[in-house]
This record gives C-alpha cells, sequence and structure tokens, in this order.
C-alpha cells in the first residue's frame, strides 16, 4: 500500500521569523495599552496590567503554535477559504473555555501568591466578553496565516508552473532527439533493404511498421498523452522490428490485461523503457535474452514493466533515457509518479508506477 | 580476395554475404556474429579484408581492430548505421567505412578501393613503407587513436592456443618479446602472442607500461625495487619478486616515469 509523503511545509523559516516578530509587537502593543490606561489610576498597581497580559499571551502564544501546526495538515484547503476558516473555527469553543481556565487560573494564582486578591467581573459575562476578544484576534491572526499561506501557495504553484513549461519544451526536444534513434532507424532501414532481396512482402511489411512508428514519434511533440492501448500498439511495432534485427537472440512476452488498455498514459512513456531491454539487454549480450512487458493495477496506481535478462552493470548508458522518463513523470504527476531500475536475479526491471486514470475519466 | 564478414544482426550479414559472392575474386571464408569471434576468425583464416560492424556484443568491431598487429592487420572496412564519433575519426584518417543502409554501387566502390590496396599491399616488399599513393593511416592506428589504451588484451587460450580470451591489462606484470612472439606474464599465467613488442606497447598505452630493454616492458605499478648493476644497468625487482634488467639506454625513461 502507497501512502502519499505528507505535504511540504508551505511557510519558510522567513515566514515563521516575521510571524513572530508580528506576534511580539502585537503583544508589547497590547501590554503598553494595557499600562497606559490604568497608569493613572490609583486602584492597579503598575505590575497588575503587565501580568494580565502576560498570562493572555501566555496560553495565546500556546493555541498559536497549535495553529500553527495545523495550518500545514489542512493547507490543501487554501483554495477554498470557508473550509479552511471552517476547519479552525470548529476549534473556537475549546480554545475560549480552555483560554479562560487557564489565563484566570494563572492569574488568581500570581495574586494569592502574593498575599492579594483577584477581583473581576462575574464568569458569565467574562466568557461572553474574552470570547468576542478571541473572535476578533482569533479571526485576525487566522486571516494573517490564511493570507500568507496562499501567497505562498500561489508563489509555488507558479514556479511549478514555470518548471512545467520550460521543461515541457526541453523533452519535446530531447523526445524527438531520442524516440528513434538515428542508429535504430538506419538499421532498419539495412534490415528492409536486406530482406526485400529474398522476401519482397515481408520487407514491404516491416517499411510499413516503420513508417507507422515514424508517424508516431512525430506526433510525439503535439500529443501528451495516448491510452495505454495506443501505446502498445507502438511498442509491438518497434518490438517487430527489432525481432527482424535480431531473430533468434531476442524473445518478447506480453502480460497486459485488456482492462488496463483503456489507462491514460503520457505519450511514447514505455518506448525509451523498450528501447533499453534492446539497447542494454540484446544488443549486449552474445546469447538470447527474454524480455517481459507487463502493467498492473496496484492500488489506485498503474504499474508498468520492461524486464530483461542480464545485469545492471551494463546499463549505465540507461541513465539518460531513464532520467528523461523521470523528470516527465515528475513534472506530469508529482510525487504521485515513481520510475525505478533494479535487478532481480538476473534480469534487469525498469518500473514506472503513475496514478490510475482511466481514459475520459 | 579471401573476405570475412563481421555483423551481430543476421539480416545485414545476409545481405553482404549475397552481394559478395557475386563478385568473382571475392571468396568469403566466413562469418563471425560478435567481437571475440571476430578476433578467433581473423587469427584462425587470416583473411584479406574484414568487413566489420561497429556495435556488437562482447567487444566492438573498433575494439577489435585494436588488438590485431598493425603491420600484417587485413585491410578493414568499418560497416555501422550511425556512429557519428567514429565516422569523424575515420575521415580524418581516410579509413574505409560503409554506411547502413547502403546499395550495390557503393558496396562496389568499397570493394574497388579494396582490390588496389590489396594489390598494393602485396606488391610492396616487407619493410618497405608504403607508396604514396596510398596516403593513410591504417585503420588499425586509426582505431587505436580512437579508443585509447587498451584496458583487456586479447591473448590465446587453451594448450593449442585454439580460442581466444581478454585478461585485464592492469593484470599484466611485465612483457618479453622472443622473436616474432611476445610473452605476456600475469600473475597466474603466460600467454604467448603473434605480435611484436613495439605494436603491442602502442596498444596498451604508455600510461601503464614502460620499456626496460630491447626485448622487455614492465607494468609500472609492479616496479618494486631497483639497484644499480655495472655500466648504467639496473637490477628491477618487481613485486613478484621477478628480477630483470633495466639496461642504461632506457634507465632515464623509467626513472622519470617512476617519479611521476
Amino acid at each position: 500500500m502507497h501512502h502519499p509523503p505528507a505535504p511540504r511545509d508551505l511557510l519558510t523559516r522567513r515566514d515563521d521569523g516575521a510571524l513572530l516578530a508580528l506576534w511580539t509587537l502585537f503583544w508589547l502593543m497590547m501590554a503598553l495599552v494595557s499600562f497606559e490606561d490604568h497608569r493613572h489610576n490609583a486602584d492597579v498597581r503598575w505590575w497588575e496590567p503587565l501580568l494580565w497580559e502576560g498570562s493572555s499571551c501566555l496560553v495565546a502564544s500556546a493555541w498559536l503554535l497549535v495553529a500553527r501546526r495545523a495550518a500545514r495538515r489542512w493547507q490543501a484547503l487554501l483554495g477554498q477559504p470557508w473550509p479552511w476558516f471552517g476547519r479552525h473555527l470548529v476549534w473556537m469553543p475549546a480554545v475560549i473555555l480552555s483560554f479562560v481556565a487557564a489565563v484566570y487560573g494563572l492569574r488568581h494564582a500570581v495574586y494569592a501568591l502574593l498575599g492579594l486578591r483577584y477581583a473581576h467581573e462575574g464568569w458569565a459575562y467574562l466568557i461572553f466578553y474574552e470570547s468576542l476578544k478571541l473572535l476578533l484576534f482569533g479571526g485576525l491572526w487566522l486571516g494573517i496565516f490564511f493570507g500568507l499561506s496562499s501567497f505562498r501557495s500561489w508563489q509555488a504553484e507558479r514556479l511549478r508552473l514555470l518548471e512545467l513549461q520550460r521543461s515541457l519544451a526541453e523533452t519535446q526536444l530531447a523526445r524527438l532527439r531520442s524516440q528513434l534513434r538515428p542508429h535504430f532507424l538506419f538499421n532498419a532501414l539495412n534490415t528492409i533493404s536486406s530482406l526485400m532481396q529474398v522476401d519482397v512482402a515481408r520487407a514491404d511489411r516491416l517499411l510499413t511498421q516503420l513508417a507507422d512508428l515514424l508517424r508516431a514519434s512525430l506526433q510525439a511533440g503535439a500529443q501528451e498523452t495516448s491510452t495505454l492501448g495506443e501505446e502498445v500498439g507502438l511498442l509491438r511495432l518497434y518490438a517487430g522490428i527489432m525481432q527482424e534485427r535480431f531473430g533468434a537472440r531476442a524473445s518478447i512476452a506480453w502480460a497486459l490485461p485488456d482492462e488496463l488498455m483503456c489507462a491514460t498514459v503520457p505519450h511514447l512513456v514505455l518506448q525509451p523503457l523498450l528501447e533499453n531491454a534492446y539497447r542494454h539487454g540484446v544488443e549486449r549480450s552474445t546469447t538470447p535474452v527474454h524480455i517481459v512487458v507487463s502493467a498492473q493495477r496496484e492500488a489506485g496506481r498503474l504499474v508498468l514493466r520492461v524486464a530483461n535478462d542480464g545485469r545492471l552493470g551494463g546499463a549505465l548508458g540507461a541513465g539518460i533515457g531513464l532520467h528523461n522518463t523521470r523528470e516527465r513523470l515528475r513534472l506530469l504527476h508529482g510525487d504521485a509518479a515513481e520510475v525505478s531500475l533494479s535487478a532481480e536475479g538476473g534480469r534487469v526491471v525498469a518500473r514506472l508506477a503513475l496514478p490510475w486514470q482511466p481514459q475520459g475519466a | 580476395m579471401r573476405v570475412l564478414i563481421v555483423d551481430d544482426e543476421a539480416p545485414a550479414r545476409d545481405k553482404l554475404r549475397r552481394w559478395l559472392s557475386e563478385l568473382p575474386d571475392v571468396q568469403i571464408v566466413g562469418e563471425a556474429a560478435d567481437g571475440l569471434a571476430a578476433a578467433s576468425a581473423i587469427a584462425a583464416q587470416s583473411p584479406d579484408v574484414v568487413f566489420l560492424d561497429i556495435r556488437m556484443p562482447g567487444l566492438s568491431g573498433l575494439e577489435v581492430a585494436v588488438q590485431l598487429e598493425a603491420s600484417s592487420a587485413p585491410l578493414l572496412v568499418f560497416v555501422t548505421a550511425h556512429d557519428e564519433h567514429a565516422l569523424r575519426a575515420f575521415d580524418l584518417g581516410a579509413a574505409d567505412y560503409l554506411l547502413k543502409p547502403y546499395d550495390k554501387d557503393r558496396l562496389s566502390k568499397a570493394v574497388d578501393r579494396l582490390r588496389l590496396r590489396h594489390r598494393q599491399s602485396r606488391e610492396q616488399a616487407p619493410g618497405q613503407s608504403p607508396p604514396l599513393s596510398v596516403p593513410l593511416l591504417p585503420a588499425v592506428q586509426l582505431a587505436r587513436r580512437h579508443v585509447g589504451p587498451s584496458d583487456r588484451l586479447l591473448v590465446p587460450q587453451g594448450p593449442l592456443g585454439e580460442g581466444l580470451q581478454l585478461i585485464d591489462a592492469a593484470a599484466i606484470h611485465w612483457l618479453q618479446a622472443d622473436d616474432n612472439y611476445v610473452h605476456v606474464h600475469t600473475a597466474q599465467s603466460r600467454h604467448m602472442i603473434r605480435r611484436t613488442l613495439a605494436d603491442l606497447l602502442e596498444q596498451l598505452g604508455s600510461e601503464r607500461f614502460v620499456r626496460i630493454h630491447k626485448s622487455a616492458a614492465v607494468n609500472l605499478a609492479e616496479i618494486a625495487s631497483l639497484a644499480p648493476l655495472f655500466k648504467g644497468d639496473h637490477e628491477m625487482t618487481l613485486r613478484s619478486g621477478r628480477v630483470l634488467r633495466l639496461s642504461r639506454r632506457f634507465k632515464d625513461e623509467v626513472f622519470g616515469r617512476l617519479r611521476g
């Protein structure tokens, strides 16, 4: 079972610093105002306003830390302000009760220690009054949180889009360069050139396969996705040409359930993997190599595998094709897609996992 | 002309065989599907010409070429679909190559050139420099320049030298010239190959090996100690315990290399 990784915190260390500064400033101001208000009141000792604001600040800070932690959990909701505020505000009764209990408990304790008595309004009025104050200031701080997080989320999204655009252009170029390598193309042509001397019909069929493949690869720039069924069609063309070239040196098996053929996949996403199986498996081996192409649905994901006999050591050059594929999937699906290459008991397995998306869904 | 065809893809071999066998003065003496088999066939058949595919499993065509004795190697025609770097090197050295796919016309042009070269190499007396009409670097040397010093050396295998095997160049302790042969000494074994010491050193590169007298060279990493003898000669002890003589003529070179 695959768990999606915890979302990255949108707020940076600098944001936290700014929030802390703002928070400090806010409480200094509250303390100052309270101090000024009571300066000329003979009934109030000079330290009393500071104790009142200080105890409030202490308990409010604790709740602020909790809210800061919760912000990450609910940052996915930033796009919908009402649910976002709603999720925070349902905690308000708990905040109010705990706030009043903790703050007044603290104040009573300090007064008692000094041998004094803390006189204040009746509890019902207090709770009403503090609720209003907390709603007002709590709402203000939630607003600040919301604004800052939204800004950061917008920034991250814009960055991702820019990166996506840039790399789309790059991958298009890279794809045109790498999809049908010149070496493959010229060798295929040479095979046809040899075959047409002895079997015109077979040469003709091979030529048509090559043309279909070429056409699909030229469309690669215009088309971003296709169905797994279409992709497999192209893979079979490619494998057919390779079969003519390598004969008994290569064999291929397909384990592809029909019900998966409607899955949406990036166009030509499997081609580099099959190409690697031939280039690093078949072409470098003097003994016959068996290739297996398979697809499976695993917990909401489509898992595609291309496995070939051989060892990983010889596949160091596979880096570029695999890297391009990984980069492309990362941009399309973020952390939800994976590409890996591993050795499993005398076989090299290229594995590709992406979110399951049936066509038209 | 006796011709060997080397390509790992059967259709590519078929095509060459079909067209070459139509030529009256061409005799196909064998085919090989990978580098090691190609080297064995060259050793066994000594063909005049080898059509050598570049990309093959095991040893590539270029890696086969560098293992051949430059002066006695067959004429090589590299056959490739697309190898930009190698092609640039061939152009510089005016080596023969065929690009896949090719038609009969191109093949026959290549064969014409081969006939000319083949005749010239036969008419040329041994030891005489090639006539000016062939202003090209032998394919073997071209391949060596392109591939760089060999990390592996092809040596005969089995009591009668019937097969070939690759050994690591780093595992070679020293090389000993003996008439037309060189003895290759490693920790476990001694291999005898039909090469000149100079040609072998050109293949293995001067980074790793240094000559110590007219008919011997050592792996620099294997030198344990040196002790002076009379007349400027030195006694060289290898890490294996083997004692060799370092002649006065090569002393400066060896000392320079050891100081690095």
